[in-house]
Formats: structure tokens, C-alpha cells, sequence
């Protein structure tokens, strides 16, 4: 993307090659530090496919014989498929409502001369830094007295409007960057608000629409406080808090079990880190957050 | 004048209002009051009650004044905790903050093949929960089973080899570093955005200097990137003083308490022993270190660094 070019084109083959020697060396340095970063998972993987004979060859060797018993097992004992189900329904509504509430107060931070917008944009930047340790305690109570504790959809509000405020400051960074013309063109045109908003800024902000969604979707499958502090019965469990159960003389005892329930709670994020996994690291959300 | 400029401010917004219904309604109206019913009024709510004793049962909660605040200058549990979120702090300033660094200037700076796949690489571990990289490295860690001791040992550093979560001296880096480790994506890629903004003139002027990489990072990416540095260091000090997935599933401030964080110790008192108030003057504590520490680091060396 943003190749260095030499200062003279025709000194740009030497320069190059001069470099290449310190580059390999770096390049090395660069992979074995993504050995680290990817090596854990890969001997979590290696391991939920081993037997337990196996498993005594050590953790570096391959196994002798590829099984899926494990997951069979775990995926048995556990539940997974109603953590996975809950953990789903929990990320992408939870997701879906922030980005939702987040949509309009985006557009007025962005595309309106709006009084009082510090204030406005300084409460929903506390709102994302705060400790959720801070809110614990009432908003337990609170959700005791809605008779909203222990439910899915009290904890699906509740993450909605704990995603809001990030996702104010994402769409908002998105929105400021759509060129102020084609406003302009629908607003000589007579577009009221609402349409400059439905078919002008909506439309294009689709793809920080799809950034904001996503991310939110991830902190949400990984979040873990909440659900452990405002469920109880396990049928409402996310795989965070079910998984917990792995870490028990039971499972941790025979590693292939816990490794094998560790894959299958990473495989939905593995899909959607896939599919997007362009716009969630090439930064371009840091924007929105540098005020 | 301080209110005069407010009243003029609220006469503009009651004509914006007017003018802007539906921008008003559903960009100010209804998110401000979500905002306040769920998380202004917890806040507000959690302040009153670290004033109170309470076992969140009762019906009726007792004022104490400040008596919570008294037993907690006192409490050793709670000087563990704090000393050990400021080491956590320290530990996440120091690796994965300047790793993130490193790797954003590597990348963009072509200073090694394959960049993108390094950046997929590091960036991998920010997607998963705490939760299964806790027991990733319960796994990796494990003494007798463990691959990161048998891969010491295989390489001669077997004297390396500790007690990585018994061994009261060093379990609290071994979760800090965990931590880094699954946190270090983060600071990349904010470091690579912003390495994207600094205008390439200012690199090739500084490369036609001379400038080795040292030179080119202390004096021309650090301080073009000080507003990034900022959020990224205020995201780090937030992520710091509110650790609890890992110490949950791998320690539970185990041995003796020495692992104990902040967000722990109100997670126990609340929930366990059924001592609402003090947690919830343990969840001011965490607010107001937080804050603290924000102030403090945005006035020095971050002096002025949001509005570069």
C-alpha cells in the first residue's frame, strides 16, 4: 500500500537489494513472533484430534490417528449447541439493536451543527470507557425488578445499549466522511431529514455499518461478566460462561476435551474473522475514535 | 456569562428541536435517556450505595456513612488488588503496547515480507473471549503436560520452568502477560492506522537524512503519532483496572489472594459475600483509579496530545 519509494526511481533496484538481506532477517524475527501469536491455537488444535494414548506422545506430536471423539463428547456433555445457539442469538441481536439505537445519534453528530454536541459526545465516550464492574451491582437490581434477570432478552437489552455508545463513535466517523455535496443535492431537492438520512446517508454508510456490526458481534461472543453475573439456569448460558465448566478436574484431566470445546467455541468468530476479516484490520475504524 | 452562554445554547437547541424532529427524537432524545437509565443511573446508583451496608436481600439498606470507605483504606485485600492492577498496568504498557508498536511499523514501514500475514496472525487472539484464552494457556502452561515447558526443557532453559499459575511471585505476570498476548492486536492495528495518516514526504525526508529506524521511530513516528498513542494508551489503563475474565477462569486470586484485581474483589464481595456496599465502594475505587490515572497520564506525558 504505502511502498517507500527511494528518493531516485532509477536507484530504486539497488536500494532494494541492499535491503534485502536486513529485510529476511526481520521477516524471520516476524514469523516466529506470528508462531507465537498463532502457535496456541494450533497446538489446541493438534490436541482436540488426539486420542489419549496419543496425547501421552507429547504435546508437539502429531497424532498417531485423527479422532473427533472428543468433540463428540464435549459437545455432548456440554450442551454446545445451546451455548453456541444462546451466543449467537445473543451477539448478532445484541449487535443489531446497538447498531440500530446508534444509527440516528450518528447522523446528528455528524451531519448537524448540533448544541451542546461536546456534551453529547463526551457522555458517550464515558459510556465506553467505564469499568463494568462500576454498573454490576444495580444493574442487577434493576434487572431483578423488571424481572429481567436470568432472561435472554434482558441481557440482550442490556448489551444493546452497552454497544450503543461505541457504535455512536464508529458510525459517526463513517458518516462525517461521506462528502457533503450529495447532502446537499438531495437537500436542494427538498429532502426533509428523515430522507437525507434513509436514502443519502444510510445507504452509504453500509460499510461502517458492517465494520460496527461486526465488531460489536465479537465483543459480544466474548464478553463474559454479564452473562456470568445476570444468568443462572443453564439453558441461558453464552459458550463464555458455559465454558467455564472445562476448567474442572473433569475435563482438564484429559486436554483433548477442554481443546476440543475451546475450537468449537472459536469456530462462529473463525467464519465471520473470514469473511470480513479485511475491514476489521485495516484500522480504518480508528477514525472514529480520535474525536 | 456562564449562564447566559448556557441559556443561549438551550434556546438554540429548543430551535434546532424544532426545526430537526426527527433528529432530535431518535439521535438525542431516546438515546440519552437509554443512556441514563441504564448506564448514568447504575453509576449514580452505585456511588449511593457504597455508602450503605446491604446484602442484596434486605429490603431495607443501612447508611453507614463512610465506614466503607474507612474499612477500605485498611483492607489488605483491597491494597493486593490495586498494587496488582497497576503492575497489570505496567506489564501491559510495556509488551503488548510497544510490541504493537514494533509490528505497526514493521508492516508499514516494509521493513519485513508479508505484512498482512503477520498482521492476521497477531490480530487473531483480540478475537477470541478471555475465557477460552484462559484455558488455552491452562493447557500450555500445564507442569506436567504443558507444551511451553517441554519446549524449554527441550531447549536446555528447563530452569526456566516455574510454577506458572501456583508460584505466588510471578502468577500475577503470567495472567498480565496472557493478557498482553491476547490484547497486543489492538495497539497494532490502531498504530498502523495511524502510521497510514503520517504523510510519506516526512518518512523519505527523514530516510534521506540517514535515519536508522531508531531515529526514524523516536523522532519521526512516536511523535507524529502522539493522539494515537493517547487512545491507545487511555483503551490499555480501561482494559487494565477492569481485568477479570482471566483471573475468573484461571486463578481465582489464588495462591493466598495474590491474584486478586479490583473487578475481582467487587465480583466477590458483591456476589459471594453478599457485602453489596463494599463492592460497590470497591466499584468506585475502580472508577475513580481510572480516572486518576487518565488525568494524571492526559496532563503529562500526554499533555495536549487529544487535540494535536
Amino acid at each position: 500500500m504505502s511502498e517507500v519509494a527511494p528518493a531516485q526511481p532509477r536507484n530504486r533496484k539497488r536500494f532494494q537489494l541492499r535491503n534485502a538481506g536486513p529485510k529476511l532477517v526481520a521477516t524471520l524475527l516476524a514469523l516466529a513472533l506470528a508462531a507465537i501469536f498463532l502457535g496456541p491455537m494450533y497446538l489446541v488444535v493438534i490436541t482436540s484430534i488426539k486420542s489419549n494414548k496419543d496425547f501421552l506422545a507429547g504435546p508437539f506430536a502429531w497424532p498417531s490417528a485423527v479422532t473427533f471423539e472428543p468433540y463428540r463428547q464435549v459437545w455432548q456433555e456440554l450442551h454446545f449447541g445451546d451455548l453456541l445457539g444462546n451466543s449467537l442469538l445473543y451477539a448478532s441481536t445484541g449487535a443489531a439493536l446497538a447498531v440500530l439505537l446508534a444509527l440516528v445519534p450518528a447522523f446528528a453528530l455528524s451531519r448537524f451543527d448540533l448544541p451542546g454536541k461536546t456534551v453529547l459526545f463526551g457522555m458517550f465516550l464515558t459510556g465506553l470507557m467505564l469499568p463494568q464492574q462500576t454498573v454490576l451491582i444495580p444493574l442487577y437490581a434493576t434487572l431483578r425488578t423488571l424481572h429481567l434477570l436470568d432472561s435472554k432478552i434482558g441481557l440482550i437489552i442490556v448489551h444493546g445499549i452497552y454497544g450503543m455508545p461505541a457504535q455512536i463513535l464508529i458510525l459517526r466517523g463513517f458518516m462525517t466522511a461521506i462528502p457533503s455535496e450529495i447532502e446537499k443535492a438531495a437537500r436542494i431537492e427538498g429532502a426533509t431529514d428523515f430522507e437525507v438520512f434513509w436514502k443519502v446517508i444510510l445507504p452509504l454508510s453500509v460499510p461502517g455499518i458492517i465494520v460496527g456490526y461486526s465488531l460489536n458481534f465479537i465483543a459480544i461472543w466474548k464478553e463474559f461478566v454479564f452473562g456470568l453475573v445476570f444468568l443462572n439456569h443453564e439453558t441461558n448460558f453464552p459458550v463464555t460462561v458455559g465454558m467455564l465448566k472445562l476448567n474442572s478436574d473433569r475435563y482438564i484431566s484429559v486436554f483433548n476435551l477442554p481443546a476440543a470445546g475451546l475450537v468449537i467455541s472459536q469456530i462462529p468468530i473463525i467464519i465471520l474473522f473470514v469473511l470480513c476479516y479485511r475491514k476489521l484490520t485495516s484500522g480504518n475504524f480508528v477514525g472514529a475514535v480520535k474525536g | 456569562m456562564a449562564t447566559s452562554r448556557k441559556q443561549r445554547e438551550s434556546r438554540s437547541f429548543l430551535v434546532f428541536a424544532r426545526n430537526h424532529v426527527f433528529v432530535t427524537i431518535f439521535g438525542v432524545v431516546v438515546p440519552v435517556l437509554l443512556f441514563l437509565a441504564l448506564i448514568g443511573y447504575p453509576i449514580a446508583y452505585t456511588i449511593y450505595l457504597s455508602f450503605f451496608q446491604w446484602n442484596g436481600m434486605a429490603p431495607v439498606k443501612k447508611f453507614v456513612g463512610l465506614a466503607n470507605y474507612a474499612y477500605l483504606t485498611g483492607d489488605k485485600y483491597f491494597h493486593v488488588a490495586l498494587l496488582n492492577n497497576l503492575k497489570w498496568l505496567v506489564v501491559s504498557l510495556v509488551f503488548p503496547v510497544t510490541l504493537g508498536f514494533l509490528i505497526a511499523y514493521a508492516m508499514r514501514l516494509r521493513v519485513v515480507y508479508f505484512p498482512s500475514f503477520l498482521r492476521t496472525a497477531v490480530f487473531f487472539p483480540v478475537t477470541m473471549s478471555l475465557i477460552a484464552v484462559g484455558l488455552m494457556f491452562l493447557l500450555i502452561l500445564n507442569p506436567i503436560f504443558g507444551a511451553f515447558d517441554t519446549l524449554l526443557r527441550s531447549v536446555g532453559l528447563g530452569f526456566l520452568v516455574r510454577e506458572w499459575f501456583g508460584d505466588f511471585h510471578i502468577a500475577l505476570y503470567t495472567l498480565a502477560v496472557i493478557s498482553g498476548w491476547a490484547f497486543t492486536g489492538l495497539p497494532m492495528i490502531f498504530y498502523f492506522a495511524g502510521l497510514g495518516d503520517v504523510p510519506k514526504e516526512t518518512i523519505d525526508a527523514a530516510r534521506i537524512e540517514g535515519a536508522g529506524h531508531f531515529r526514524m521511530m523516536t523522532g519521526v513516528a512516536l511523535p507524529q503519532l502522539r493522539p494515537v498513542t493517547a487512545v491507545v494508551v487511555m483503551l490499555t489503563l480501561f482494559e487494565s483496572l477492569k481485568a477479570f475474565d482471566l483471573v475468573a477462569v484461571l486463578t481465582k486470586g489464588a495462591p493466598f489472594g495474590t491474584t486478586n484485581v479490583l473487578g475481582y474483589l467487587v465480583y466477590l464481595e458483591s456476589f459471594w459475600n453478599s457485602r453489596f456496599g463494599y463492592g460497590a465502594t470497591l466499584s468506585v475505587a475502580i472508577l475513580v483509579v481510572s480516572v486518576a490515572l487518565a488525568a494524571l497520564l492526559l496532563s503529562t506525558v500526554l499533555k495536549g496530545a487529544f487535540h494535536e
